[in-house]
C-alpha cells in the first residue's frame, strides 16, 4: 500500500505573484498524475492562488524577494497542500480580518473565505522562523 | 495562464467584454485597463461574457465588481452571461450572485434585454 509519503512533491518559488502560474502549474500536473477529479482540481487550484498570493501579499514587508515552498500529499482519501516560508508570523486565516479590518469582499479576505469554503480542513503554525499552513480537502 | 479579452460592440450603445483563460492576480490589472478604457459614461449596457473563462480568483473578481459599481454609477445596466460550473461556484461562494443581472446563455440575456428595450419604447 502507498502511503502518504510516496506522494509527496513539492515546488520552491520566489515569493512573487508572478510565480503563482508557477505552482498552479504545479499543482494541476499533480492531480493530473493522482487521477484526482476535475472539480477537486479546480477548487484546490483556486485556493493555491488565494494563499500564495495571500503569503505573497503579507508576509513579507521587506520588498525583498524570498521563498516559497508548497508540498502537496495525499492519502486515499484526503489531499494536502502545505505552504512553508521564512515571512513574519502570518496566519493567513486571521491576518485580514485583525489588521486590515476587513469582510468577505475586500482584499485578502474574499480569498481567506474562498479557501475556508473550499477545504476542508485549514491549519496554521509557527515553528521555529516558518509559517507552516496547511489545507486538506476530501476527493473523489 | 494567461487571459485573452475581446471587445465587441452591442445594440444601444452596449458594449460585450469577452474574456478567455485565466482571470487571477496576474491578469486582472489587463481587463481592469481594458475596462478603464472602454468603459464610460456613453456605454449603456455592458455584457461580461465568461462563455471561454475557466478560471477566477478573489483579484478577478474585484474587477468585476469594480467594473459593476462604475456602470452602476452611470446608470447603466451590468450583466454577466454563460457562467461556467466552477465560476458560478466562485460567485455563490462569496454570496456576489445577488443583485447582478446573471445569464445562463444568450437566448436567455437577449430575451431579457428585449423586454427591457420594448419597455423603453413604450414608455416614450
Amino acid at each position: 500500500m502507498n502511503t502518504a509519503a510516496d506522494h509527496k512533491q513539492s515546488i520552491t518559488v520566489k515569493s512573487d505573484i508572478s510565480d503563482s502560474a508557477k505552482v498552479s502549474d504545479f499543482l494541476i500536473e499533480y492531480i493530473k498524475s493522482h487521477q484526482i477529479d476535475d472539480e477537486t482540481r479546480d477548487d484546490l487550484r483556486l485556493v493555491t492562488e488565494e494563499t500564495f498570493v495571500n503569503i505573497s501579499s503579507y508576509a513579507f514587508p521587506d520588498d525583498i524577494s524570498h521563498t516559497v515552498t508548497i508540498e502537496v500529499t495525499r492519502d486515499e482519501r484526503d489531499i494536502h497542500i502545505t505552504f512553508t516560508d521564512v515571512g513574519i508570523a502570518f496566519n493567513p486565516l486571521t491576518y485580514c480580518e485583525k489588521n486590515i479590518g476587513c469582510t468577505d469582499h475586500c482584499e485578502g479576505g474574499m480569498g481567506i473565505h474562498l479557501i475556508k469554503s473550499l477545504t476542508d480542513r485549514q491549519e496554521y503554525k509557527r515553528i521555529g522562523q516558518q509559517n507552516v499552513f496547511t489545507v486538506t480537502k476530501h476527493y473523489t | 495562464m494567461s487571459l485573452t479579452i475581446a471587445v465587441t460592440a452591442e445594440a444601444n450603445n452596449g458594449k460585450r467584454v469577452s474574456i478567455t483563460g485565466s482571470l487571477d492576480s496576474n491578469t486582472a490589472p489587463e481587463l481592469q485597463q481594458t475596462i478603464d478604457q472602454e468603459i464610460n459614461d456613453t456605454v449603456n449596457t455592458v455584457i461580461i461574457d465568461f462563455k471561454d473563462l475557466d478560471f477566477l480568483s478573489s483579484a478577478g473578481l474585484r474587477v468585476i465588481f469594480k467594473a459593476k459599481k462604475l456602470v452602476d454609477g452611470n446608470s447603466g445596466k451590468f450583466i454577466l452571461v454563460n457562467l461556467q460550473p466552477q465560476i458560478k461556484k466562485v460567485f455563490e461562494i462569496i454570496k456576489a450572485l445577488d443583485g447582478m443581472n446573471v445569464f445562463k446563455d444568450q437566448d436567455e440575456m437577449d430575451e431579457y434585454l428585449t423586454a427591457m428595450q420594448n419597455k423603453v419604447i413604450e414608455g416614450e
